[in-house]
């Protein structure tokens, strides 16, 4: 009942608050003392890299350990983790050109080889690099072994993201909302904004996930009626 | 059983070699993967993990550092930008020491008075405290305070 009910509201749920945040973020807001009305791509910006490196990341690693686990593997856990990289390649991908986007007019330069920004663009290259290691076998159990592994070894370089601002200068600033001290450098109606936008980023995430995770779920029930029209058009043909 | 079944062809067929051309596809994308990651890690953090380097450190390493170029981080002193026909010229500052600084090229739009920047250049000499630049970027803290702009200003100049 719980579960249906969720499943109903997600949709609703992630449109409203993206729209929300959009409003509040746009018009409600103020501009910020020193970037003016560039602050408002900082709810936008930290949303999606908080999805990126996070939380669709994290579930399709935590989808890939529970898929090597023997006890709890099984297909749908490969899809999990299959359908999070996917959706962690998008969000990663669009983390580094809002940040371009944002660093044009206050860095002064679209890109900056930094630890921060280096790092993520590597997680790109591993999430990219995840995607087409599943293609590259015909074997979808050792496909999905393969990839779960590659997952977990590539999740090496999310703490590095992380903490690449504290441990080297980089020209990216520090933590905003999760950093050291566990103080929040934002004012007011700003900080619930920015809240707001990694709440509907993670709505929207879940979102995607679902509807990504139901499409597999159609492609391989595409892919047994041919096969099984394939052997039923063999059989036919042994006939005559 | 069947009819239909006894009439086909049973006889053993080789199956295709998927294991194998998948192990050599896996090895061709790992490949690729680690040229990429290392083309990306070449284009700096081979060099240094660290983007710049603080006045502190560049003080103290003056010697070798010499006339090289490298990156220096530090803040924007007030009331000493002064803007040339190529570009501005200001002191930053970081700890208790200070470095004038020539650049050259038009200054990122929030460059201003006590904001951290860093420049790229090199000293005009290994005992010079003059910094020739020919990129200045803007390196914005974490902090997001709100500007209230229609709010009224204290008499020290102050907005609350």
């Amino acid at each position: 009942m719980i579960i249906k009910l969720s499943q109903r509201l997600l949709g609703p749920v992630t449109l409203v608050s993206l729209a929300l945040t959009l409003w509040l973020g746009l018009w409600v807001t103020p501009p910020d003392k020193v970037q003016g009305n560039l602050v408002r791509l900082l709810y936008v910006h930290p949303g999606i890299a908080w999805v990126a490196l996070y939380v669709s990341f994290g579930t399709s690693v935590i989808a890939s350990c529970l898929y090597l686990w023997k006890r709890t593997r099984s297909v749908v856990m490969d899809r999990v983790a299959h359908c999070a990289m996917e959706v962690s390649a998008i969000f990663l991908a669009l983390t580094l050109v809002t940040g371009s986007i944002w660093g044009r007019p206050t860095w002064g330069v679209w890109w900056a080889w930094d630890a921060r920004l280096t790092s993520t663009a590597i997680l790109l290259v591993f999430a990219l690099g995840y995607l087409a290691l599943r293609r590259a076998n015909d074997d979808p159990e050792l496909c999905a072994r393969r990839s779960a592994v590659f997952a977990i070894i590539a999740a090496i370089n999310v703490p590095i993201d992380h903490f690449s601002v504290d441990w080297w200068h980089t020209l990216h600033q520090g933590a905003t909302v999760f950093n050291e001290d566990g103080n929040f450098l934002v004012h007011g109606s700003m900080l619930w904004t920015l809240f707001l936008s990694l709440f509907a980023f993670t709505m929207l995430f879940f979102w995607l996930l679902r509807e990504r995770y139901r499409l597999e779920v159609r492609r391989d029930a595409a892919y047994a009626a041919t096969l099984d029209e394939a052997l039923d058009q063999r059989r036919r043909e042994g006939v005559h | 059983m069947s009819d239909a079944e006894g009439s086909l062809d049973l006889s053993p067929v080789a199956a295709p070699p998927t294991k194998r051309r998948g192990k050599w596809r896996s090895i061709g994308v790992l490949v690729v993967l680690a040229l990429a990651v290392l083309a990306l890690l070449s284009q700096g953090l081979l060099h240094s993990l660290n983007y710049f380097e603080t006045i502190d450190q560049a003080m103290n390493s003056r010697a070798k550092l010499g006339t090289q170029t490298f990156r220096l981080e530090g803040i924007v002193k007030p009331h000493t930008i002064q803007r040339t026909s190529k570009g501005a010229s200001f002191w930053i500052t970081g700890g208790d020491k200070k470095v004038f600084v020539s650049a050259t090229g038009s200054p990122p739009q929030l460059f201003q008075a006590n904001i951290p920047v860093v420049v790229e250049g090199h000293f005009t000499s290994e005992t010079s405290d003059k910094f020739v630049a020919t990129q200045i970027l803007v390196k914005h803290t974490a902090s997001y305070i709100a500007a209230h702009p229609k709010r009224v200003k204290a008499p020290n100049g102050s907005v609350r």
